[in-house]
């Protein structure tokens, strides 16, 4: 029973796709990896009914202006986003935690094409999911739709950007996310920093005494990023502010700078560090 | 083939790898013997690049880690502690790393049942023995059929049925004409697996040579002397310089430096009459010891001295 008795296996170079295909299995075949994301895609619809429902009981008195279908359609994201970043995070420093990394870094000792592999596998799970959390959320909410004076309507600029920004949004904060837990090596770290910085962090800044610096907390990640989903009328359900200082796309650009950032910090402590 | 060349790693202000330079040469098992402490496991994540030396450098086949293209068809490795995520099944595990180098499922399966692991290959990792976790380690290094194998401590935590096998894997492995280094602090295993050795201690090569010359160099190094003039006899011999004496019971001496007829002569030559006289086998363990014996991080008294009391007084 020795090695050689087999054929000689093909044995290929490391590859950028071959790096993607290997974390791509890597996260589907962890069971946590499919209730995290069954989790992150039932909130949106079950969000999506709730609001419409109780848009639905006012709708008479409310000011048709205030009436923003994708707005309460897609008003789950709030869950959705701690649930992405919470993999995202798990995704990179569960590595680290079990010693998983060491198997990694050992198949692909260049070790910045995994970073980049891995980022790409999160972002690209994260769009999914959030196509499909939102689309689920739209049909969930559409009986309910009439009754509560609003629509849906993809041809209004505001709605398609609101509609289409989930997905967006959703994959740039777990980019984000990602970026943190690969510097930090650490879970409880990873976790406790970026759903500190969007729960506490973030909002605090609207209730510092300075308008300077509460103008400040608008240029930070999910303020910023959040922009995409807010209505111009109604603001915004992710960060609850109607802060207008940035543009819904110059705010999304300002949440991938951080996430960028964050990658960046993340790709010069990998380059450095021992494992 | 794998060459270390000055080779040195410092954590802050400790040392832990001090400069080693050795080669470790293909169609043999090489042994990589040291106590804990002497920079084995770090010197073997050195070898792979999962630490970066402080100076120095090592090469595997020719080149350093990271330059090889595919480097699980180089070097298949297995590193002391787990390196396995507990939640994905073994054969996932396998076929995670199998896609980094492109290497088909009927490989993965083949690892899987030369490894023994085939009832459990779709058992979450979490769940195996450390037995089992050795055996998906050797699975993960074989996965690329590599020339070169660095597997640290690889029987800790088999039964006698997988020491017995990774005996005979590495043997075979070594008898293809591949580059097998192994590191231990079983030496008794190490007298069976390896025909070489490299010992460490304190992070330094303190031997590099084939198993019986590390063995011999201890061997030949001590004859029994037994007589009832143990102490006029000692006293004679401690005068020349070459010779250590030790006094092992009251009738009894265990001279090294001078062969048995030397040592004969020498009794004859001051009128003691001798009971017996006998070279000492030393094992590997004793040779080990001896080697490593001023290298140990924390040792009880200083070595090297050259009588006891009682054969010296």
């Amino acid at each position: 029973m020795t090695a050689t008795a087999l054929p000689r296996p093909r044995v290929h170079p490391v590859t950028f796709a071959r790096l993607v295909r290997s974390e791509h299995l890597k996260l589907r075949t962890l069971r946590s990896t499919w209730w995290t994301l069954a989790l992150a895609v039932a909130v949106l619809p079950l969000m999506a009914v709730m609001r419409t429902t109780s848009v639905a009981a006012i709708a008479d008195e409310a000011d048709p202006a205030y009436l923003v279908g994708p707005v309460y359609v897609t008003s789950g994201v709030m869950l959705a986003q701690l649930v992405l970043c919470g993999l995202a995070v798990v995704a990179v420093t569960a590595e680290y935690r079990t010693g998983q990394v060491r198997s990694t870094l050992t198949a692909a000792p260049t070790r910045l094409p995994v970073l980049g592999a891995q980022l790409l596998v999160v972002v690209v799970t994260a769009l999914v999911t959030g196509v499909v959390g939102v689309l689920a959320a739209w049909a969930a909410a559409a009986p309910l739709l009439g009754e509560a004076r609003m629509t849906v309507d993809l041809t209004q600029p505001e709605h398609l950007r609101i509609m289409a920004g989930v997905p967006l949004y959703l994959a740039a904060v777990a980019a984000f996310a990602y970026g943190v837990g690969a510097a930090l090596r650490s879970s409880a770290a990873g976790i406790a920093s970026v759903l500190g910085l969007v729960f506490v962090v973030e909002p605090a800044f609207a209730y510092l005494p300075s308008e300077a610096l509460q103008r400040l907390g608008a240029y930070l990640p999910t303020a910023a990023g959040s922009r995409l989903l807010t209505s111009d009328v109604l603001g915004s359900v992710v960060s609850g502010s109607r802060d207008t200082t940035l543009g819904p796309w110059a705010g999304y650009g300002v949440l991938l700078a951080w996430a960028a950032l964050a990658v960046g910090v993340a790709a010069v402590l990998l380059r450095r560090r021992d494992v | 083939m794998i060459e270390a060349q000055h080779l040195t790693k410092r954590y802050g202000p400790r040392t832990a790898v001090d400069g080693m330079t050795f080669t470790v040469r293909p169609g043999r098992v090489t042994g990589f013997l040291g106590p804990n402490g002497a920079g084995k496991s770090t010197t073997m994540r050195m070898v792979v690049g999962l630490d970066r030396p402080t100076s120095g450098r090592v090469t595997v086949n020719g080149a350093p880690y990271a330059r090889h293209r595919a480097p699980l068809g180089e070097v298949g490795v297995l590193l002391d502690a787990k390196a396995v995520h507990p939640g994905r099944s073994a054969r996932a595990h396998l076929r995670a790393l199998a896609a980094t180098h492109g290497i088909g499922d009927a490989r993965v399966d083949e690892v899987v049942e030369l490894a023994g692991l085939g009832a459990v290959a779709h058992v979450r990792a979490g769940r195996f023995s450390l037995g089992m976790g050795q055996r998906l380690g050797i699975a993960a290094a074989l996965l690329g059929d590599p020339a070169t194998l660095v597997l640290d401590e690889p029987v800790n935590g088999l039964d006698p049925e997988g020491v017995l096998w990774v005996r005979t894997l590495l043997r075979a492995l070594a008898a293809e004409g591949r580059t097998v280094l192994l590191s231990s602090h079983l030496m008794s295993e190490m007298a069976l697996t390896a025909d070489h050795l490299v010992v460490v201690g304190r992070g330094r090569v303190v031997a590099d040579a084939p198993v019986a010359d590390v063995v011999a160099r201890a061997g030949t190094a001590a004859v029994r002397v037994r007589t009832p003039e143990a102490a006029r006899l000692a006293a004679a011999l401690v005068r020349d310089p070459a010779l250590r004496v030790v006094s092992t019971a009251a009738d009894t001496l265990e001279v090294s430096g001078a062969d048995a007829p030397a040592l004969a002569a020498a009794a004859a030559g001051i009128g003691v009459v001798l009971h017996e006289l006998a070279p000492v086998q030393a094992s590997l363990e004793d040779a080990y010891l001896q080697l490593t014996g001023g290298e140990v991080e924390y040792r009880a008294a200083a070595p090297g001295t050259p009588t006891t009391p009682g054969a010296s007084r």
